[in-house]
C-alpha cells in the first residue's frame, strides 16, 4: 500500500466522523432495517400481487362449485383453529417486537390485533356447534365469535393505518416499552375472555344481553358491514401504503375480503365455498407470516454482515498509525536509495579517465527529482498530521475517552485489562480535531496495553481527565506495566526511536506533534505504583 | 569475442532503476531494466544475464518468487536483493535459498559494487 493511499484513507475516515452524530443516525439506521418502516422492494410487490392474483383466480374457480356440499369433517375446525392461533401468536410476536424497538402506537394496535385473533380462536373453535356437544347446537354463540373476530381485526389494521402517519419518535425508556406490550397482551386476554364468556352466558335482556341479540342478529347485515369494513381496511391501506409491512397486511385484507365474500355467497356450513373460505383466509395469514419471517431473516442477515464489516473498519483504523509510520518509512527510503545511488553513480562518470557529463548530468537530474518526491511526500504527511484547522471543533474529551474505549474493548479483553475512567463531569470543551485526538489516544492507550502483555500483577489502564487551572484539561493514560527506564524516557519522542521489535517509533512522536499542534504539552512519567502514565494538556474552551 | 558481463536490473521504482543502471554502466558493465520479474523472465537477457539486482516487494511476482522460479528452470545467477523493508525473516529465507546479498535501501553504493563484482568472479570461474 503506498503512503497516498493511506493519506486518502484519512481523508475519508475524517469525512465521516464529522457526520457522525451518534444519535440520531443510530435512530435511523434503525428505521432503515425494519418491516415497519423500510419501503418493499419491487420484487416484494410484484410477490405480493401474484399472491393476490392466485386468491382470486381460487376464488374465482370455488364459486361455481361454492354451494356443493361436501358434509362435515370434524377435524376441519380444531385444525384451523389451532393453525390461526398458531400463526396469529407468531405474527403477534413479531410485531411486539418491532415496536419494542421503534416505540409506534400503529405497530402497538396492529399487534394487539393479531394477539386477539390468537387469543379468540380458542373460545372460537370451543363453541363450535358439532364439536365437542357444545350445548348452543344452533351455532350462535360461535356465530357471535366469528363476528367479533372478524370485526376486532380490521379495526386493529385500521388503527394502524391512521396512527402510522403521526409518528413523532417518542423514544420511550425500554422498561416502557415492555410495560405496554405485557399491558396490552393482558388487556386483549381479559377481553377475549370477557367477548367468550359473554357469548356464552348471557341471555337475558341485560344490557350484553342486548349487545349479544344485536350481533347475533340480522346475519347479513352483518356480513355486508365486515365486508365493508375490510374493504374501507384494505383501502386506506392503500392510500398510505409506505412499507413492507403495508404491502403484505394488504394481502392479508384480500385474503379476509375473499373468505367473506365466499361466506356471503354460500350462506351454509359443510359446503366447498365454506371449507374454501376458511382455507383462503389461513394460505394469506401463513404466506404473510412466512414473508415477514423471511424478510426478519434476510434483513438481520444483512445487518450482521454490516456489523462485520464495521468492526473491520474499527480493527483498520486501529491499525493506521503503525501502517502509517511503515508506509512512511518505505516511501521515505525510496528516493534517499535514489539519491545516493544517483549521486555515487555521477562521481563514478566524473572520476572516469574522460567523464562522461551527459551521464552526470542525467545523475544530478535523477538527484533533483528524487529530492523533489521526497519533499511532496514530507509536504503530504505535514498536511496529514498539521490539518486544517477547520477540522478543529468543540470537542468533549471525555465523550471521546469514552469512544475510543468501545473501540478498544475487544482488544483490552483480549489482553484481559481492566479499564478504569476517572473522568470529571464539568470538564470543558477543548478545540481539536476529532481524528487526531483519537489517533493520539488509540496510540496511548496502546502503548499502555503493550507495556501490561507480560504482567503478572493486575493489569489496570486507568484513563483521567481533570481540569487543569487555570484553563486547560489534563487527561491522563496510566498503566500498570513494565514503565519506562529513567535513561530512555527524554528520548522516546523523539522520531524513530523504539523500544518494540515490531515498531517504527513513530507513534509518540507523531502523537507529540498533534498535541503540540493544538497548542498542548504531552509527557511521559513513572507511575505511582510503578508503571508509567502519559499526560497531556489542551487549553479549554472557557465557556461564557 | 568477450561481452561485457550483463547485469540486469528488477524494481517498480523507476527513478531507483535508473540509478543503479547508472552506477551500473559506469563500471563498464552492461545493464538492462525491467520494471516487473515477469518482465525480466521473459526477456531475452535472462540468458546471459551474470547477475540479477532485484527489488524485493514488487507487484506481481516479487524477488523471493524470481529466486525460486530461476532455480526451477536450473539457473544458478547469483541475485543481490534491495528493500525498503528489511525485514529479517525474508532475509534469512532469500539467503538460505543462495542469495549473494541482501541490501536494505539506502544502501551504499560500494557494498553494492563489491557484491556485482564478486558475481561476476562466480561467473568467470564457473
Amino acid at each position: 500500500m503506498t503512503f497516498r493511499a493511506i493519506a486518502q484513507n484519512g481523508t475519508s475516515r475524517d469525512s465521516r466522523a464529522g457526520t457522525a452524530a451518534p444519535a440520531t443516525t443510530g435512530a435511523s439506521n434503525a428505521q432503515q432495517v425494519l418491516l415497519s418502516t423500510l419501503p418493499p422492494s419491487r420484487g416484494q410487490k410484484r410477490l405480493a400481487l401474484a399472491v393476490v392474483l392466485v386468491l382470486l383466480a381460487a376464488f374465482c374457480a370455488t364459486v361455481p362449485f361454492a354451494a356443493v356440499p361436501v358434509g362435515y369433517i370434524r377435524e376441519f375446525i380444531p385444525a384451523y383453529a389451532a393453525a390461526m392461533f398458531v400463526i396469529s401468536s407468531i405474527t403477534s410476536a413479531l410485531l411486539f417486537v418491532q415496536f419494542s424497538v421503534v416505540h409506534s402506537r400503529a405497530l402497538l394496535a396492529v399487534s394487539g390485533g393479531y394477539l386477539f385473533s390468537a387469543l379468540i380462536t380458542i373460545p372460537w373453535a370451543l363453541t363450535f356447534p358439532d364439536l365437542f356437544g357444545a350445548a348452543d347446537m344452533a351455532g350462535t354463540t360461535w356465530g357471535v365469535l366469528t363476528r367479533v373476530w372478524r370485526l376486532v381485526f380490521p379495526l386493529s389494521v385500521i388503527a394502524y393505518t391512521l396512527l402510522k402517519d403521526d409518528e413523532a419518535s417518542t423514544a420511550w425508556p425500554r422498561a416502557l416499552s415492555y410495560f405496554a406490550i405485557l399491558l396490552s397482551a393482558a388487556g386483549l386476554l381479559v377481553a377475549a375472555d370477557l367477548v367468550a364468556w359473554l357469548a356464552t352466558s348471557t341471555r337475558e335482556l341485560t344490557p350484553s344481553g342486548l349487545l349479544f341479540s344485536v350481533i347475533n342478529r340480522a346475519q347479513a347485515d352483518w356480513n355486508a358491514l365486515l365486508l365493508l369494513l375490510a374493504l374501507f381496511a384494505l383501502a386506506l391501506l392503500w392510500s398510505r401504503r409506505r412499507s413492507v409491512l403495508d404491502l403484505w397486511l394488504m394481502v392479508v385484507m384480500c385474503g379476509l375480503l375473499i373468505e367473506l365474500c365466499l361466506i356471503i355467497l354460500v350462506g351454509r356450513r359443510y359446503v366447498v365455498g365454506w371449507y374454501a373460505a376458511r382455507l383462503y383466509f389461513l394460505v394469506s395469514s401463513t404466506l404473510v407470516l412466512a414473508v415477514l419471517l423471511s424478510e426478519t431473516a434476510l434483513l438481520y442477515a444483512r445487518l450482521a454482515r454490516s456489523v462485520m464489516a464495521e468492526s473491520r473498519e474499527r480493527e483498520a483504523r486501529l491499525m493506521t498509525m503503525d501502517v502509517l509510520s511503515a508506509s512512511i518509512a518505505h516511501e521515505m527510503s525510496q528516493p534517499l536509495a535514489s539519491i545516493v545511488t544517483n549521486a555515487d553513480a555521477a562521481a563514478r562518470w566524473m572520476g572516469r579517465p574522460t567523464p562522461d557529463l551527459d551521464e552526470v548530468k542525467a545523475s544530478l537530474g535523477q538527484i533533483r527529482d528524487s529530492a523533489y518526491r521526497a519533499r511532496d511526500l514530507i509536504g503530504s504527511i505535514r498536511a496529514m498530521i498539521k490539518r486544517d484547522a477547520r477540522n478543529r471543533l468543540p470537542l468533549d474529551i471525555n465523550d471521546l475517552v469514552r469512544e475510543i474505549v468501545a473501540l478498544m474493548e475487544r482488544e483490552l479483553q483480549r489482553n484481559r485489562i481492566s479499564v478504569e475512567l476517572e473522568l470529571d463531569e464539568h470538564l470543558p470543551t477543548v478545540q481539536a480535531d476529532h481524528v487526531q485526538l483519537q489517533q493520539v489516544l488509540i496510540n496511548l492507550i496502546t502503548n499502555g496495553l503493550e507495556a501490561m502483555a507480560g504482567n503478572r500483577r493486575a493489569r489496570i489502564l486507568r484513563v483521567k481527565s481533570a481540569i487543569q487551572e487555570p484553563d486547560s484539561v489534563l487527561i491522563s493514560v496510566a498503566d500498570t506495566g513494565t514503565g519506562i527506564d529513567p535513561e530512555i524516557v527524554d528520548r522516546i519522542f523523539n522520531p524513530l526511536f523504539t523500544t518494540k521489535s515490531n515498531g517504527m517509533g513513530m507513534g509518540l512522536s507523531i502523537c507529540r506533534s498533534i498535541i503540540e499542534g493544538h497548542g498542548g504539552r504531552l509527557w511521559a512519567s513513572a507511575g505511582a505504583e510503578g508503571g508509567s502514565v502519559f499526560q497531556f494538556v489542551l487549553p479549554a474552551n472557557i465557556a461564557g | 569475442m568477450q561481452d561485457a558481463p550483463i547485469i540486469s536490473i528488477i524494481d517498480d521504482d523507476e527513478s531507483m532503476r535508473c540509478a543503479i543502471k547508472s552506477l551500473v554502466t559506469s563500471l563498464g558493465l552492461d545493464a538492462y531494466t525491467f520494471a516487473s520479474a515477469e518482465a525480466f523472465l521473459q526477456s531475452p537477457h535472462l540468458e546471459h544475464t551474470s547477475c540479477v539486482i532485484t527489488d524485493l516487494q514488487m507487484p506481481g511476482l516479487n524477488g523471493v518468487e524470481l529466486q525460486k522460479s530461476l532455480l526451477a528452470q536450473g539457473r544458478r545467477i547469483p541475485i543481490i536483493f534491495v528493500t525498503a523493508f528489511p525485514e529479517e525473516r525474508l532475509r534469512a529465507r532469500a539467503m538460505e535459498a543462495g542469495a549473494l546479498g541482501f541490501l536494505s535501501k539506502p544502501f551504499e553504493s560500494e557494498t553494492l559494487i563489491k557484491l556485482i563484482d564478486k558475481a561476476i568472479e562466480t561467473g568467470r570461474k564457473t
